[in-house]
């Protein structure tokens, strides 16, 4: 039986801690299912790709490259991107937090008259919870993504970053669908309910004049900007409204227009397993003619800065969205993208959420994974991001050994106890006699443990623990070897 | 074969007071190989527990021990893939933030000369065929840190192929993760029981006698799993399966 | 210009350690080892483009020059189209009879709408992926002429098709203002990650290529 359904919860300063939001999800059979099949299917066109690419090795080394490149030189990159793009016709915002950003979108659509705005899939909006934000001050969003209008129909939030529905099947989508766009004969055929999508919005294309985008890459040497898509909602989006609004965060941008030679290729690949996307978009400013001829780029800061200051956390941001490292991940594989709580799920999330939250919240982000490492290895800009977990690990643990309760806190005392025993091998022999002698008691008749209280009941949850030999390695070199 | 070739072995932990049979093992095999074995009881942990879970000033003093222990050895064999891991990913960034440059002249001549065992047997002895006999299904599971930090590529299945007896069973999605981790499996206990369970489809569908592999810590977990289970399945480290020949049998017990 | 400029320039500037070097420009100098050239022969380039362009489902025709508007028409009779549009820029002999042309002297967004198909030519093609590269000149429309019709026909000169994407970026002189890269035709696999056609954009994408590389 499936849990009955919560509203998933992506506001990292309200989300469970990572081990608790995991529940629901681990009992929700259905839903593991659906995640499990998507994931295996994209990773499996991902792997086919990249094994075809006879120069993926060369590709990622200058994708990472570039990206460092960029991030090292960010300040004026940004103010080359500014410059061109205000040349081109585009109006540049900068906004240091989310609020920032939320009201200059706001005031730009005011100034517009619009009440209504469309909107092409962007996680950055859903970072500063944007729709919500519009909604109270008189405006709706509509999203126009296939994956984005099932969660927004069906009240639900996206668990990936490029497929953000993911987790609903289609049976589910019909029932939204049929629920909401009132068409009760409609069938759980994909087509029929992406023809449905169709219909829905076609209207609002033509009609809606204002739209909201996120950016694949701001290119500085021309100000212009780049979005990847398969559907072709955001070249409608970027091309038919009068006033069109750019969400960005700072990180996004590369230095040359020849950089995307570099850029599609990996991204395509490690995204959707296609060797390029169905439509790239760029465009510059405003073109008289063609498309909208009012266009605001608003560049988001958003805790985005304070991590350039060391390398270690400065890799983060060359992430490009594609969500290959979920794809990959054990855990996500488990428990979907909502355990998280965040926008950025899996395992980039795992790093970047809590540094955007400059570890205020989160912190239970960087231990939801086993380090098995499969992230770094698909990464297409060569995250190293076991490292970076490691390295927040260390910061979460400098923040709360300092704080009182820690003190007693079963890990914090094993490992300070631990440290002491192994810092000589004397009480290293004590402590191995001791724990023989005190998990004799736990020890069945079989020779195994299968229960133990405290931290070990987590183990003994579902494993087992096999009872202590009577003989260490080092005792038994001690006799067998005479030392 | 080089016979005056010396190597020292380094036990983890927990494989110390746990899984003893696996050192017991290495001394058997590599003295058959005709290394001459020593062991420093001096030795207790090379910190990946503390660097992983967070303390990195615990695993601070864990690395300089163990650097300052070994420095003078001719090779260092560890049993032990993501311990491996740790002193080649981790040591580095910890020494050079100690920056104590004699500890780091210590360390940068040091790590040459640590191997992880099937690295020892391939690179550094040079044999695949370790004279070993294990007449049972078998099917060999990669641990993340040898696979993917390691990268141990072929050479743990190049050295099974080579033991007398013993048949192969392929398993599937070798590269995915059996959900340890470490402190992980306590601390994401419900996620990594899941990860386990799904792991241990692929495992149970070898119908192999013995899942192995060059890490205590997965086989210590799926061992669990699979003693819950009542699987009749069992786990043995790889050490234990290279040792046997016709006249020693394994010591695998349990 | 709206927002808080210097405090985010001052923190990125902050984080960076104050240092303002003169960095732009040398990404230039960046590694790039990849594969830059193409290795196939005129012949073998074009066979995978037309490979590609099928796995994605878009009709191909060749032709040459000379048969190019026969070619245009016999495409337009077989989609059973009627009501076109076209580029301002299209070359005359490229509109055809047997069609109901609107040719795009500021047409609006209805009018496109209610358009059946549309023609246009091609900045280039890239064998590699099967891209068809809009640099939406006066011959190749703006942009939303080849978004609204549910059929697109582009031509295509084999003498602009490369192999390689970086070959595409070698050969613009100056990088477009505008431009479109299609590579299959509007597609989603949102749901079970089933992949469907035609979602948003036109539906179907048919190529007539046409042989001037001797």
């Amino acid at each position: 039986m499936s849990a009955p359904a919560q509203h998933p919860i992506l506001d990292p300063a309200a989300a469970p801690p990572f081990p608790a939001a995991a529940l629901p999800v681990l009992r929700n059979a259905q839903l593991r299912k659906n995640v499990a099949h998507a994931t295996d299917v994209i990773q499996g066109k991902r792997n086919r790709l990249v094994a075809e690419k006879t120069d993926w090795t060369e590709l990622r080394e200058s994708a990472s490259a570039i990206r460092a490149h960029t991030l090292e030189h960010l300040g004026e990159y940004l103010a080359e991107f500014e410059e061109r793009c205000t040349l081109a016709g585009g109006v540049v915002h900068w906004a240091a937090d989310a609020g920032e950003a939320r009201e200059i979108i706001l005031r730009i659509l005011q100034e517009e008259k619009a009440d209504e705005v469309i909107k092409i899939k962007t996680m950055t909006s859903a970072e500063i919870q944007l729709n919500p934000f519009l909604r109270q001050n008189g405006v709706r969003a509509y999203e126009t993504d296939l994956a984005e209008i099932i969660l927004q129909l069906g009240e639900d939030e996206p668990s990936h970053v490029v497929v953000p529905a993911l987790h609903v099947n289609r049976a589910q989508v019909r029932e939204i669908f049929a629920r909401t766009m009132n068409l009760p004969e409609l069938s759980d055929d994909p087509q029929a309910l992406t023809a449905a999508a169709r219909t829905y919005l076609r209207k609002m294309f033509l009609t809606v004049p204002t739209a909201i985008s996120g950016a694949n890459y701001l290119i500085a040497e021309t100000g212009g900007v780049a979005i990847v898509e398969s559907e072709g909602n955001g070249r409608m989006c970027l091309t038919l409204p009068r006033t069109m609004i750019t969400l960005a965060g700072i990180e996004k941008v590369i230095p040359r227009f020849r950089d995307l030679e570099v850029m599609l290729q990996v991204l395509a690949r490690s995204a959707t397993g296609e060797r390029m996307n169905p439509y790239t978009s760029l465009w510059t400013g405003v073109t008289p003619g063609d498309g909208p001829q009012h266009f605001h780029v608003v560049l988001l800061d958003n805790g985005r800065s304070a991590m350039l200051r060391r390398e270690m956390e400065r890799q983060t941001l060359k992430c490009i969205r594609c969500g290959a490292c979920m794809n990959t991940c054990p855990v996500y594989r488990q428990t979907g993208g909502h355990a998280y709580g965040s926008v950025y799920p899996g395992p980039i999330g795992a790093i970047l959420t809590p540094q955007l939250q400059k570890l205020e919240h989160a912190q239970t982000l960087p231990y939801a994974s086993s380090l098995c490492g499969a992230c770094y290895d698909v990464c297409p800009v060569k995250i190293n991001i076991p490292e970076v977990l490691i390295d927040l690990r260390a910061q979460v643990t400098e923040k709360e050994r300092a704080e009182d309760r820690r003190f007693f806190d079963p890990i914090y005392v094993g490992m300070r106890v631990a440290n002491w025993v192994f810092a000589s091998a004397g009480r290293f022999r004590l402590a191995q006699r001791a724990a023989r002698l005190g998990l004799r008691l736990f020890t069945r008749k079989d020779g195994w443990i299968h229960a133990l209280p405290g931290v070990g009941g987590r183990w003994t949850m579902t494993r087992d623990l096999r009872g202590l030999p009577q003989q260490t390695f080092r005792e038994w070199w001690a006799k067998e070897r005479g030392r | 074969m080089n016979s005056s070739m010396r190597a020292s072995l380094f036990i983890t932990c927990y494989n110390d007071t746990l899984f003893p049979e696996t050192g017991r093992a290495v001394v058997r095999l590599l003295e058959r190989l005709g290394v001459q074995v020593e062991f420093r009881p001096a030795q207790t942990c090379c910190g990946q527990m503390h660097a992983n879970t967070g303390f990195r000033g615990e695993a601070f003093s864990q690395a300089k021990r163990f650097i300052k222990l070994y420095v003078d050895t001719e090779a260092v064999v560890i049993p032990s893939s993501s311990c491996v891991a740790m002193i080649r990913d981790q040591y580095p960034g910890l020494v050079s933030e100690l920056g104590n440059a004699s500890l780091q002249q210590d360390f940068d001549a040091l790590l040459p000369r640590v191997f992880e065992l099937s690295e020892f047997l391939i690179d550094k002895l040079r044999v695949e065929d370790v004279g070993a006999y294990f007449p049972h299904r078998v099917t060999y599971h990669a641990s993340c840190h040898g696979l993917r930090a390691l990268h141990l590529g072929d050479r743990p299945l190049r050295l099974l192929k080579r033991v007398r007896g013993l048949e192969l069973a392929n398993l599937e999605n070798l590269d995915r993760c059996c959900g340890f981790g470490g402190t992980f499996s306590v601390k994401n206990a419900e996620v990594s029981s899941a990860m386990l369970t799904t792991k241990l489809q692929d495992v149970m569908a070898t119908r192999a006698e013995f899942c192995t592999a060059l890490d205590n810590s997965c086989l210590m977990h799926l061992g669990g799993a699979l003693h819950r289970e009542f699987a009749a399945m069992r786990t043995i480290h790889m050490a234990e399966i290279l040792a046997s020949t016709e006249t020693t049998v394994a010591e695998a017990r349990a | 210009m709206t927002g808080s400029r210097q405090a985010v320039m001052d923190r990125i500037r902050a984080g960076l350690g104050g240092v303002v070097e003169d960095g732009a420009g040398r990404s230039a100098s960046l590694k790039r080892d990849y594969r830059q050239h193409g290795t196939l022969d005129a012949e073998k380039k074009i066979a995978l483009l037309i490979e590609r362009l099928h796995e994605y489902d878009a009709e191909v025709a060749e032709c040459a020059e000379p048969e190019l508007p026969a070619t245009i028409a016999a495409q337009i009779a077989r989609s059973g189209r009627r009501v076109l549009v076209a580029p301002s820029g299209l070359p005359a002999a490229w509109l055809v009879k047997g069609a109901d042309w609107r040719v795009d002297h500021e047409l609006t967004h209805a009018q496109i709408e209610e358009a059946e198909g549309v023609v246009t030519a091609s900045f280039c093609g890239v064998a590699d992926s099967g891209t068809i590269v809009l640099h939406h000149s006066p011959s190749e429309g703006r942009r939303v002429l080849t978004l609204l019709p549910d059929w697109h026909l582009c031509v295509l000169r084999t003498r602009d098709v490369v192999e390689t994407l970086p070959e595409y970026f070698a050969r613009c002189a100056e990088p477009p203002r505008l431009a479109t890269y299609i590579s299959g035709p509007s597609a989603t696999a949102d749901i079970e990650m089933t992949r469907i056609k035609g979602v948003h954009g036109p539906r179907f994408l048919s190529v007539v290529l046409v042989r001037d590389d001797g």
